[in-house]
């Protein structure tokens, strides 16, 4: 009998052996609060934490604990597995209205912060709703064409005068025929196998004089017209005819690192969050000769499409206690000195906010985005507003109509209807 | 109750718990919320069939079913042609045996999500540089095409799955008595013929196993398509795991993905079901 009473007490140890290691997360000092920080953006990961553990310092009853999961969907999946789990992060971070829509009912108002008062004009419309505000900007980020300084000075090209689409387009021409004696492989590097390159990022900058330039224009749109669709398809096929071959399994980690940081191509479609991975690959050239130009769009040159890529939202369902110390740290990234060095200089983040010492901006192509957005000279992301997953819908078509599955005009009838579809 | 049976129970008990707990549970209530609104944080109503209905219209979802099918009938074949055919070399006696075994096991010992971005890079890199070198236009743009990503996958599956194949083929192979093979042999049977009459009908169980193994493998296989193509170019070489996945997480249907989820279960297990029951039969007891 004994025997049997050792068994089924190890066999049960051993089965709830799991569940005593996870338990504990959840149990802190009695005086002690405790912030689960939840978040998409991977690249500041380190610097996030070692910031948090300076608020710790200043703050010693608040614990903050951070986890942050990257990319895109696998983030919201896991931040709703999360949820559904029943552990609910105190503060967590939503990408635009579509996202922000779907956590709504965790999302507390945010309209009494600090933060929210210094937040750039605009930035916090597409999180406000009945006059609450949901989320504060995490920075700006801006894209276009990345290019290499040294590869256009010397074949003669003044990246001040490319306006146009035709001004584009022979500079391109001009880069081509004196590949070999720069020693670049193709012009561009256009990685057609990131849906989000095409469906997203260049989409946006096609459609968005369609919602004026507005997320929520976009967000409440029950149907996408595809105005400036020739334009769009001709930028495809200039990127896709001059890039490294094939487009199809071409990646972003294969654009930036392989191909554009050991300058084997002229131009990349992409934006200021290269800028760590050029810089590891290549410090010098990543400080001296990278640039930025906007994507030529009839109507908006010389213009560059500036956004909020991510909100931080608070946790309605936590104790009074917790969301006011949540806003409180928030508050203090954004507004304290010791807050905003880190912002600028260890995050590198665009500030979406006043107040910040833009002098001190660290990349150069963020400097540039920034100069852009200062003088007013952007666009808008309305890729945010989209429906659902429409983008990465749209960024498949692409890959059909460059594979010759599709031509241009199922494309946009396709794609046209799949929008009207998930907007139901 | 015997004392026998009693710790039979016991000595299972913890195992039962814990295949409810995670597998019985959630299974029923996955096949629950089939029929709700769910959207992964609260169900509202209960729908019906209406997922069920929707799921045989939609286009992408029949893609990716037919996509693993066409794949698994692929993959269950050349397996258990590889797996078998490694399993009669290093049975032989040759030198090299025991290394040849270690060799080709190998690759299953390597995760999914890495073997897939290594032969990403054999794919795209190697053989484009490869193909470069011999001016061949056909080794260029692999994984970029829905045919070429199609090879790719079931060539990634082979390389992997053969090794586990053939260690369950080296079992039954080694269990063959040698005095039934020396017979055939004095009797003047030519090495085809003792393969035909003898060894094959005696690996029959093998067969039976790795063909549920495989089988049930190919249809299920997710991280190798992930990391290889990512179901690219546009979702042609998505299979059905990934569809499901996809829908349940990037669509943000949960409910849908689950009704998706259940109608999978059901093809996989009929199909395995079936499988073993035709492959019982034909196996000869010694």
């Amino acid at each position: 009998m004994k025997k049997l009473i050792s068994t089924v007490v190890v066999s049960g140890a051993l089965l709830t052996g799991c569940s005593f290691s996870s338990g504990s997360s959840g149990s802190s000092d009695a005086d002690q609060l405790t912030i689960e920080i939840f978040q998409g953006k991977v690249e500041f990961k380190d610097q996030f934490e070692e910031l948090a553990e300076k608020y710790e310092e200043e703050n010693p009853d608040v614990d903050i604990k951070i986890t942050s999961v990257g990319g895109g969907s696998d983030y919201a999946a896991s931040l709703k597995t999360k949820i559904a789990s029943g552990d609910e992060p105190e503060i967590f971070s939503a990408a635009g209205p579509t996202e922000a829509a779907r956590f709504e009912q965790y999302l507390s108002d945010l309209s009494d912060t600090k933060a929210a008062d210094l937040a750039l004009d605009g930035s916090l419309d597409p999180v406000t709703k009945d006059g609450e505000v949901h989320g504060l900007p995490f920075n700006q980020e801006g894209y276009g064409f990345i290019y290499n300084k040294k590869v256009f000075k010397e074949a003669g090209i003044n990246p001040d005068e490319i306006l146009t689409y035709e001004d584009l387009e022979s500079a391109v021409k001009k880069l081509d025929s004196q590949k070999d004696q720069l020693g670049l492989e193709a012009v561009f590097a256009f990685p057609a196998k990131e849906k989000w390159v095409p469906g997203n990022h260049l989409s946006n900058v096609f459609l968005a004089s369609e919602f004026n330039q507005k997320v929520l224009e976009a967000y409440n749109s029950e149907s996408v017209a595809f105005e400036k669709g020739d334009e769009f398809k001709r930028m495809i096929d200039l990127q896709a005819e001059y890039s490294v071959q094939p487009v199809l399994s071409l990646d972003y980690s294969q654009q930036v690192e392989e191909y554009f940081s050991l300058q084997k191509v002229a131009m990349i479609q992409q934006g200021n969050w290269i800028y760590p991975s050029v810089q590891q690959m290549d410090e010098e050239f990543a400080e001296n000769n990278v640039g930025i130009l906007p994507i030529p769009v009839e109507g908006s040159e010389g213009k560059l499409p500036v956004g909020i890529p991510n909100y931080w939202a608070v946790n309605k369902n936590s104790d009074d206690e917790v969301i006011q110390a949540s806003k409180d740290f928030l508050d203090w990234m954004y507004t304290s000195e010791t807050g905003k060095e880190a912002v600028l200089e260890d995050f590198k983040f665009i500030p979406a906010y006043e107040g910040f010492d833009t002098s001190k901006i660290a990349d150069p192509i963020s400097k540039e985005i920034y100069e852009y957005s200062s003088e007013g000279h952007t666009t808008g992301w309305v890729l945010l507003g989209y429906p659902g997953v429409w983008g990465d819908y749209l960024g498949g078509n692409v890959q059909r109509y460059l594979s010759g599955e599709m031509t241009w005009e199922e494309l946009e009838e396709d794609s046209k209807k799949k929008w009207e579809e998930l907007r139901k | 109750m015997s004392n026998q049976s009693k710790w039979f129970w016991i000595f299972l008990s913890p195992v039962l718990l814990a295949l409810t707990v995670v597998v019985v549970f959630p299974f029923v209530y996955g096949f629950v919320f089939s029929f709700s609104d769910w959207n992964g944080l609260t169900a509202t109503s209960f729908v019906g069939l209406e997922h069920y209905i929707n799921l045989f219209q939609e286009e992408e979802f029949m893609n990716s079913i037919w996509f693993t099918v066409k794949f698994s009938v692929v993959t269950v074949i050349l397996l258990n042609v590889f797996g078998l055919g490694l399993a009669l070399i290093v049975t032989r006696k040759i030198k090299s045996g025991n290394l040849l075994r270690t060799v080709f096991f190998m690759p299953n010992l390597i995760g999914g999500l890495i073997l897939g971005f290594i032969w990403q890079f054999i794919f795209i890199s190697v053989f484009g540089d490869v193909g470069n070198l011999l001016g061949l236009e056909s080794m260029q743009g692999w994984l970029s095409t829905p045919e070429t990503g199609f090879w790719g996958l079931v060539i990634l599956t082979s390389w992997q799955m053969a090794g586990y194949i053939m260690i369950i083929y080296i079992a039954y192979l080694e269990n063959i008595p040698k005095d039934l093979i020396e017979a055939a042999q004095i009797d003047g049977a030519t090495a085809l013929q003792r393969f035909k009459n003898i060894i094959f009908p005696l690996v029959a169980p093998a067969f039976t196993v790795s063909m549920f193994l495989t089988l049930s493998m190919a249809f299920k296989i997710y991280d190798q398509n992930l990391s290889l193509t990512n179901g690219g170019p546009f979702n042609s070489t998505q299979m059905v795991a990934m569809e499901i996945v996809r829908t349940a997480f990037s669509d943000n249907e949960m409910a849908y993905a689950q009704a998706k989820a259940v109608i999978f279960f059901l093809i996989v297990a009929v199909i395995a079901l079936t499988q073993v029951y035709y492959n019982k039969k034909r196996e000869v007891d010694l």
